[in-house]
């Protein structure tokens, strides 16, 4: 299996500090999204630019421990959704490895679905059972509403209502965080390359000393 | 250091002096048994010991203040959706034409409500009796990395100031005329400008703080020694035993047919 290569390094410090941080930009993305007043979370971009710049560790557990803080301060629920960002996490970390980000349109794409998918398929899960198969976002609980009353069992519906609301916001998600990747300096990208990618980007050999 | 974003409420109560690791377990066991209980009461009891605990504790006014702004949008929806199309549906309740709520649905929806109340008080009863720091210090003190357990104490506070740059940002942006209010394209549009220089400027920190954590022997292997151990008890430690077991005996008992 070669994608889990990915997974074999171990932290060093700079890995190891990019995680707070990561959660801190989780935050920022919401904190802006609502200051704006747009109708969506927008809380894993740090999650995702995590997977893409440092691997799928420091993706899974930045994404993993935003959720528990966000428990602990905020929405007692979302503990239980730390176990998605857990797996955007890693599926952000695999793209990365193979560059994903760099392969314009097809692997924007690719892990935009990888992302979605898997953030809807462990929702639904989670959502039978806090929620009775909603999602609790009014948009998604109306597709469930239409979905059941049609005659479609229940799991299929609370499926359609997670994913009616993850395919737009996951998107965005991981669009953004692509564009962010995109911005920033060639050398912050390399510095925190925790391993050789798949394919080596040839200006990345000169890369600074590492912390 | 700011008080930030963690919920903490001073207080001398046995639940702020108890172990970290006591009130965790406290909390999954409400959590397990709520989703374990079969019926309303059930439930409704748990949700009541648990405000018990919190009055003792005198944080209850804070509880009901966040938990009914969190909780009120959500049973709204539950009690609707759950009302309109439950499969278990019978006997109208409300008869409203096509849009008729049904009794079955109805209970379901009030069920499932009252295990998130209970859920949502067994987390915030932690969360407001315990100092995060002293969570973090519990876990690498029980054997946690110390590298993980800097991230877990770093995060709120890094956060925190994640945040305050997102708002120095934003005011600066918007002196320099960036839209952040009007139709939602325009906002939607904002957001970028807004993002990346947080993004770039939390970067920087992060090389900062990985060197300035370096030279301090933070890669260093070998045991760490604790200036503060968080205090722990006998009868704590029998207490947690307690809760752990609680949890799988609720679960034989449900399956031995508890009603």
């Amino acid at each position: 299996m070669n994608w889990l290569n990915a997974f074999k390094f171990r932290l060093n410090t700079l890995g190891i500090v990019l995680i707070p941080v990561c959660i801190g930009i989780d935050w920022a993305g919401r904190s802006i999204d609502k200051a704006l007043n747009l109708p969506l979370f927008l809380d894993s971009i740090g999650t995702v630019l995590g997977g893409l710049l440092a691997g799928p560790w420091v993706g899974a557990l930045s994404g993993f421990i935003a959720n528990f803080i966000n428990a602990g301060t905020v929405d007692p629920i979302a503990a239980w959704y730390s176990i998605v960002s857990l797996g955007i996490g890693f599926a952000a970390g695999i793209a990365g490895y193979y560059s994903w980000q760099r392969r314009r349109p097809w692997g924007w794409i690719a892990l935009w679905i990888l992302v979605f998918l898997v953030a809807s398929i462990v929702s639904t899960p989670l959502n039978i059972g806090l929620f009775s198969g909603q999602s609790g976002v009014w948009f998604g609980d109306g597709v469930y509403t239409g979905l059941v009353k049609a005659g479609i069992p229940t799991w299929i519906a609370s499926y359609f209502d997670e994913a009616s609301v993850d395919i737009v916001d996951k998107g965005i998600s991981v669009l953004v965080a692509i564009l962010i990747y995109q911005g920033l300096p060639k050398r912050y990208r390399s510095l925190f390359r925790l391993y050789r990618p798949a394919e080596e980007e040839p200006e990345d050999k000169r890369s600074p000393a590492r912390a | 250091m700011p008080r930030g974003l963690s919920l903490y409420v001073q207080g001398g109560s046995p639940l702020h002096r108890a172990h970290p690791f006591t009130k965790g377990l406290l909390t999954l066991a409400a959590i397990a048994l709520a989703y374990i209980a079969p019926s309303l009461p059930w439930v409704v009891a748990i949700g009541l010991v648990l405000v018990a605990l919190m009055t003792l504790a005198g944080v209850i006014r804070r509880f009901l203040v966040l938990a009914l702004a969190l909780l009120l949008p959500l049973t709204g929806l539950l009690l609707v959706v759950q009302g309109l199309v439950n499969p278990a549906n019978r006997t109208v309740l409300i008869p409203l034409g096509p849009l008729s709520l049904y009794r079955e649905g109805i209970g379901i929806a009030i069920l499932t409500a009252g295990r998130l109340v209970d859920l949502v008080a067994a987390t915030f009863l932690f969360s407001f009796t315990t100092r995060p720091a002293d969570f973090a210090e519990a876990l690498v003190q029980r054997g946690l990395s110390p590298r993980l357990g800097y991230v877990v104490q770093s995060a709120l506070q890094i956060i925190q100031q994640t945040l305050e740059t997102a708002d120095r940002i934003r005011d600066a942006q918007r002196a320099r005329g960036l839209e952040t209010e009007g139709p939602i394209l325009r906002r939607a549009r904002a957001f970028l400008p807004l993002l990346l220089p947080v993004v770039l400027s939390s970067l920087v920190a992060t090389q900062e703080r990985a060197m300035a954590l370096e030279v301090r022997g933070f890669g260093l292997r070998g045991p760490r020694v604790a200036r503060y151990v968080v205090p722990d008890t006998a009868s704590q430690r029998a207490l947690r035993w307690a809760l752990v077991l609680l949890a799988p005996l609720a679960l034989i008992a449900r399956i031995a047919g508890w009603r």
